[in-house]
């Protein structure tokens, strides 16, 4: 329960990979087997959600190219989601992770997906996280990249006035940190969306066979970004999955509905019931 | 100093309250229209051109915009091609000036370099090229591509176009966005290459490249020219002489909005409503987030304009503008000869600024007040700013040879992309381009 508010110790990794060409950051917290976390489009934000994970499991969280601070023109070095795949699994190499639990939000879930499609003997367990990656015509993804920043928070949130999502939209008073973490989130999206623009479907579905892991989908039942009904899509094509749609919660559960993603996701690992109660 | 007759092709006859009901200029419902208003919205625009021309302007301009009901120009070749015919044909010496094919959206950027080829055939050597990177809507959501590769993608379409322009033998393009097995366009361009310009809006980086590769570069004043040209065009002189080139006046072109009428009064009373309709219609019902998409903007840029939205001019007010704001914030010049002359010629003459691109059909500025603009504007205001530069000692080096210019190699220099992996030091790889031009 503590570590919710108080989190734990998070230390910084740099490792060089993609031939020397790219040098991606890694934030690690907490003690145990790996768990390899993948962000959303806006970048890492270490939050409660992998503070609580982060006590069970040594966490690990790459920060997709150009999304880091200070290096934004990473995203130059890559061209294909193929690269992408390939780049996450030499962090993973590189990280010295055996098969570690692969959890994902959002884009970040996507990238879960089609490196756990890939490389079939890569995760243990993974967790999605109200994914993007499929796509119907009768539930069109909504574009979040051309959404304006005045209407994000109505289309992340069920309920965009919580404390928890006011907290997360929170920017800083000092005006010229609050202009350097626009940009970065601008920049964010930018970067994770030559993955996802115009249309955030680079033929997942077809690949999706091949994920043999055990698979949770957690998804906000009001999610308005990306439908929940897709989690029957997700389902169909999936060998070993299962889901918990929370109520009363929009794209980011693990946000929005804390002790209901923990209690989700701790039950599908396995672990102390307790720790997100 | 130059002066060219700018014009977009609205769609005239949007509804009174149509910035009140709809939000967006470039998602507007076709319903709207009636096939007399389409039509009539684009053979007179084409007419007004063709006017301008017999009038003796020195170019003719266009622009690209896809779905988007305040310029119906998805492809600006299409009307210069038939402009450079009809100039042609008649005898009319005049720039044809598309600004044309965006290279940050093209798709095909072969079909580009032989479009400006055959415009240039036409025409017998009369094309200025213009490329723009892209507005990030008609790029991205028009044309598919990420926001963050629109600038990339400018820089290699720009390369390949080059070399399709020049290069003798066939080539084969193994590019990161295109790849063709063989280039070898036909016909090529009469001139050698045409002059190219660049049109932006304030990067400092796209303006660096203009400069460093001997590009023109325009400036297009929507956002108000009394609020941003002292910014923009200190910042461009400034990067010149970081660049280490001459203040010559002939690479700098400027677009401005312009109405004239026998009176001070008179213009008012003639052109103040269609003028609110082509702001309040146009570009001021274009959401901002359209024109700076994620990824589309440098994070150092997104940076500094949080900071200082100063390049942005009136444009975050232009949905609601009165005749009076666009007026006094400089997006419009309005009145007498007398006062267009005096305004126009003032500020040209203290931004140094050699061609001037007068817009002057614009919103649902019906024909015969177009003609009428046209006429007078020609009449009695080109003739007074032409000599402008005329005791300038630096030639026209980005303006056809058969219309008076003396056209120079481009140069390698700085890509349009910030860290481009490109080229070392971001910039331009091929400098095949250079030593084959002339």
């Amino acid at each position: 329960m503590t570590t919710l508010q108080q989190g734990p110790e998070i230390t910084e990794e740099t490792i060089p990979v993609w031939n020397g060409k790219l040098n991606i950051r890694v934030k690690v917290a907490g003690a145990g087997a790996p768990l390899l976390y993948l962000h959303p489009a806006a970048g890492l934000a270490w939050d409660p959600f992998l503070s609580h994970l982060a006590e069970s499991y040594t966490v690990y969280a790459p920060e997709f190219p150009g999304t880091s601070v200070g290096d934004p023109y990473a995203i130059h070095a890559i061209d294909h989601l193929s690269d992408v795949v390939l780049l996450y699994e030499e962090i993973v190499r590189t990280l010295g992770l055996r098969k570690p639990v692969v959890v994902g939000q959002s884009f970040g879930g996507m990238l879960a997906a089609e490196l756990a499609s890939a490389f079939t003997e890569l995760a243990s367990r993974v967790v999605l996280l109200d994914p993007i990656g499929l796509w119907r015509d009768d539930h069109p993804v909504a574009n979040w990249i051309a959404t304006p920043p005045d209407k994000l928070p109505g289309l992340l949130f069920h309920d965009p006035g919580s404390p928890a999502a006011k907290a997360m939209l929170q920017m800083p008073e000092d005006a010229d940190l609050a202009a350097a973490a626009t940009a970065g989130l601008v920049w964010s999206f930018g970067s994770t969306g030559k993955f996802a623009w115009p249309v955030p479907d680079r033929g997942l579905r077809s690949r999706l066979y091949r994920l043999n892991a055990p698979v949770l989908l957690v998804w906000g039942r009001d999610d308005k970004l990306i439908s929940s009904a897709y989690v029957e899509d997700w389902q169909h094509e999936l060998s070993d999955s299962q889901a918990v749609v929370i109520n009363d919660c929009g794209h980011i559960p693990q946000v929005e509905k804390l002790s209901e993603t923990v209690a989700a996701v701790d039950r599908f690992l396995g672990n102390s019931p307790s720790a997100g109660a | 100093m130059k002066v060219t007759l700018f014009e977009q092709a609205p769609y005239r006859y949007l509804p009174d309250n149509f910035e009140k009901e709809h939000d967006s200029v470039c998602n507007t419902p076709y319903s709207l229209t009636t096939l007399d208003g389409v039509y009539s919205s684009i053979r007179d625009f084409m007419d007004e051109l063709m006017t301008g021309a017999r009038a003796g302007f020195d170019g003719l301009a266009v622009t690209e915009h896809g779905q988007s009901s305040y310029d119906m120009m998805p492809n600006p070749d299409l009307a210069a091609s038939a402009l450079a015919y009809m100039t042609e044909a008649e005898g009319l010496n005049v720039a044809i000036f598309p600004m044309g094919r965006s290279l940050g959206k093209a798709r095909e950027p072969v079909r580009v370099a032989e479009e400006y080829a055959l415009i240039d055939v036409l025409s017998g050597g009369r094309l200025v090229a213009g490329f723009p990177i892209g507005l990030h809507y008609d790029a991205s959501i028009n044309n598919g591509i990420p926001p963050i590769e629109i600038r990339p993608r400018f820089d290699e379409n720009l390369e390949l176009l080059l070399r399709a322009w020049q290069e003798q033998e066939p080539f084969v393009h193994n590019g990161r966005f295109i790849q063709y097995p063989e280039v070898n366009i036909w016909p090529r361009p009469l001139q050698n290459p045409p002059p190219v310009w660049i049109t932006g809006i304030g990067n400092p980086r796209t303006m660096q490249m203009c400069l460093e590769r001997n590009f023109g570069f325009n400036y297009l004043s929507w956002f108000g020219a009394k609020l941003t040209g002292k910014r923009i065009f200190d910042r461009f002189w400034d990067l010149a002489d970081q660049v280490g080139v001459p203040r010559n006046p002939h690479r700098l072109g400027f677009l401005q909005t312009i109405a004239v009428a026998e009176t001070d009064e008179r213009a008012e009373q003639e052109y103040a409503k269609h003028l609110e309709y082509g702001f309040r219609k146009g570009l001021g019902s274009i959401p901002p987030q359209l024109l700076g998409l994620p990824g589309g903007i440098d994070i150092r840029g997104v940076q500094a304009l949080v900071k200082d939205p100063g390049d942005f001019g009136l444009y975050y007010q232009m949905r609601s503008a009165s005749f009076k704001d666009l007026v006094d914030a400089g997006v419009v010049i309005c009145g007498s000869p007398a006062t267009v002359r005096e305004q126009t010629r003032d500020f040209c003459q203290q931004y140094g600024i050699g061609t001037l691109h007068a817009m002057l059909g614009f919103g649902s500025l019906p024909r015969d007040l177009a003609m009428k603009n046209i006429q007078l504007f020609a009449e009695e205001v080109a003739p007074y700013l032409r000599d402008l530069w005329a005791d300038s000692e630096y030639p026209h080096h980005w303006w056809p040879q058969r219309l008076g210019g003396d056209p120079t190699p481009v140069t390698p220099g700085a890509t349009a992309t910030e860290g481009s992996p490109a080229g070392a030091n971001g910039h331009a790889q091929s400098t095949r381009t250079a030593v084959a031009a002339r």
